[in-house]
């Protein structure tokens, strides 16, 4: 951060990005997609079924893209983020299109894995040039979330406007000694929703008369949750992260006996206020008492 | 039928037990020395330790929840850090329940990972675990030195099976890859603990079979219930002719193995992280690289040139040429064998320097 980005009397308290396995989901699709790669290369040319089951190229391709399908739909489902089915489709089409149009067709057991691998590792250095563009700026004034690989993002937060800090750590976490620490504001600003729906359908009649109805119900529950652009996401190390956050946003808040302190500093200023008005007044009925004299 | 009425009634039945006992004893000792250097190297590999803290105490959370499912006690919460875990049960059971979870708490963790391994190998192992199914062997002797040969036997035949599938495991092949990783991983994770509402910082043998004892000598009745069970299925294979008792020590005895077999590739991994540490720099990742590259040279060169035992031979390669690189590092990288400055010379040089100082100060 440059200096004269810093406001009047603002110092850096420490400048952060997310530790290299704090995008372990993004980076697991990666080493999926490099052991089903390997797997798939040895099932087609070292193992004992390569002549039962992956004789032809159609098996090989078959077998490849419906495991990576059914598990971008599993991964899909769970994450609820249909963005994984759609990427791990791309790369299905992908690796089909580069067979048959480079005729490849008899060397699919060789071309599948290392095509497979390729990506993979092409996914990796995403996933790394992704994690490098977050930059997270705690000074003694502000958090600055900075972030963006082509459109650059900033987010700007107040201790003041903190109202409650949510804290995460995984198991990968606790080992590694990082964690996700999001400052909700109180704008609501870092709140996210998890929302379910149960639907159920009946069918009444076989021939003739046919009913159809849908029965469904919704459910939407808040929980913290931000981009990881406005989130101090996988920040390392984790504890000593929190315990800045906590001690500036606590320095900014007013503490009850602050809080009587303004208000009695506040009834002060009302009865010097009510002295004044009244010695005013006292001064000019005197003024007109002497005028009339 | 030989021997004595006496030796088949009453010590034939304990042979089996201070079989495995003994075994599990040889399991907690290797569980001491994987603690201790894990302790080690602590300071420079601190998420390596975490790891296999998170791993133990996976192992122990799972064997407590495992123990409160079987005595239908049912489970309230289950929590798992790293370095802390616990199971609550529904409804909390006295007696027998109380004594049989606790059992699978304390004992569970130095079998229950184990017998995950030896699933594993039940599908991997084409040769020699078959043969060795308790039981089969002829001519049982229901005496205490026969039930000893029995038992004895019975691990022979599985041992002779388990180490010639390790010297014959093929990394390359993904299931045998997948198996050594878990063994690892196992190995790592193998290490019982009491798991209560304090936390405890160091957690060592003795505190270990304090518990177990305590928990034994709370109920001693369930003790002397659990022998008369071990007692009436030993007169039950006596009086049918078949190898039951023996079959069910056994398999405990084969749980241990595989334990002891899986913490001996730990220490190895554990002493190499620790040699490697000694080295400076870059250098130290370099047994590693070799690690890899040995292996898949030698099966490549046995894919080109086949011969017979390739991976043994490929396996054998790779322990030695590892061997070899840490040796070579150790000798010009560091002063580890004390080849560049004898150490004694050194400390006497600096003693003599410390002390010159002063006197030549005092003589001027």
């Amino acid at each position: 951060m440059y200096q004269e980005e810093l406001l009047e009397n603002e110092t850096i308290e420490k400048t952060l990005s997310p530790h290299p396995l704090s995008f372990m989901g993004l980076q697991s699709l990666c080493i999926f997609l490099i052991v089903w790669g390997v797997l798939i290369g040895w099932f087609a040319n070292f193992s004992e079924w390569k002549d039962v089951w992956f004789g032809n190229y159609v098996s090989i391709i078959f077998a490849w893209s419906i495991v990576l399908l059914i598990v971008g739909v599993i991964a899909s489902l769970l994450t609820i983020r249909w963005r994984i089915f759609f990427l791990y489709l791309g790369v299905v089409a992908g690796g089909i299109g580069l067979i048959f149009w480079q005729n490849w067709q008899d060397g699919s057991g060789i071309v599948i894995p290392y095509y497979t691998t390729l990506v993979s590792i092409i996914g990796f250095l995403i996933v790394e040039l992704y994690r490098r563009s977050h930059r997270y700026i705690i000074s003694n004034q502000r958090i600055i979330f900075r972030g963006g690989v082509l459109t650059k993002q900033e987010r700007t937060l107040r201790y003041d406007k903190v109202s409650d800090i949510n804290s995460k750590q995984g198991i990968l976490g606790q080992i590694f000694g990082f964690g996700t620490i999001i400052p909700i504001s109180q704008s609501g600003f870092g709140l996210g929703s998890d929302s379910s729906f149960a639907a159920g359908g009946v069918q009444v009649g076989e021939k003739k008369a046919k009913f159809m109805g849908i029965f469904g119900g919704g459910k939407e529950v808040q929980t913290p949750r931000a981009r990881s652009y406005y989130e101090l996401h996988g920040v390392h190390p984790y504890k000593d992260v929190k315990k800045i956050v906590e001690r500036l946003v606590q320095g900014s808040v007013i503490v009850p006996y602050q809080q009587e302190q303004v208000t009695f500093q506040k009834e002060q200023v009302d009865i010097q206020k009510q002295m004044r008005d009244l010695l005013k007044k006292q001064t000019k009925s005197d003024d007109g008492e002497t005028s009339k004299e | 039928m030989a021997g004595s009425p006496i030796d088949i009634i009453i010590f034939a039945p304990l042979a089996p037990l201070f079989g495995v006992i003994l075994f599990w004893f040889i399991q907690l000792l290797f569980i001491e020395s994987q603690k201790y250097l894990l302790s080690k190297i602590r300071p420079k590999h601190e998420p390596l330790c975490r790891f296999t803290n998170f791993l133990g105490i996976l192992f122990q959370t799972i064997c407590h929840a495992l123990g409160y499912t079987v005595t239908k006690s049912g489970i309230s919460s289950f929590y798992i850090s790293i370095n802390y875990g616990k199971v609550a049960p529904k409804k909390e059971k006295k007696g027998i329940f109380e004594w049989l979870s606790n059992g699978f708490l304390f004992i569970g963790p130095f079998f229950i990972p184990a017998s995950l391994l030896l699933i594993c190998l039940y599908f991997l192992m084409s040769s020699g675990f078959d043969a060795s199914i308790p039981g089969t062997v002829i001519g049982i002797e229901y005496t205490f030195a026969g039930q000893m040969i029995t038992f004895g036997t019975n691990l022979y035949t599985f041992s002779e099976g388990f180490f010639g599938f390790l010297s014959n495991i093929d990394l390359l092949h993904p299931a045998h890859f997948g198996f050594v990783l878990l063994l690892i991983f196992i190995g790592m994770g193998i290490r019982p603990s009491h798991i209560g509402e304090k936390k405890r910082e160091k957690v060592d043998m003795l505190y270990d079979l304090k518990n177990i004892k305590d928990n034994i000598l709370h109920k001693p009745l369930y003790l002397i219930i659990l022998f008369l069970m071990a007692y009436v299925l030993f007169y039950i294979s006596l009086l049918l002719q078949q190898g039951w008792y023996v079959a069910l020590f056994s398999i405990l005895g084969w749980l241990s193995i595989i334990a002891i077999v899986s913490m001996v590739i730990t220490h190895m991994i554990l002493f190499l992280i620790r040699t490697t540490d000694e080295i400076p720099g870059y250098w130290k990742f370099i047994p590693y690289i070799v690690i890899i590259v040995s292996y898949v040279v030698m099966r490549l060169v046995f894919f080109f040139f086949p011969a017979d035992f390739t991976n043994s031979t490929s396996l054998l390669a790779m322990i030695l040429s590892t061997l070899l690189s840490v040796i070579l590092l150790l000798k010009y990288k560091t002063n580890k064998f004390k080849t560049k400055t004898p150490m004694k010379s050194l400390r006497k040089r600096k003693i003599e320097d410390e002390t010159d100082v002063p006197r030549r100060i005092i003589r001027e």
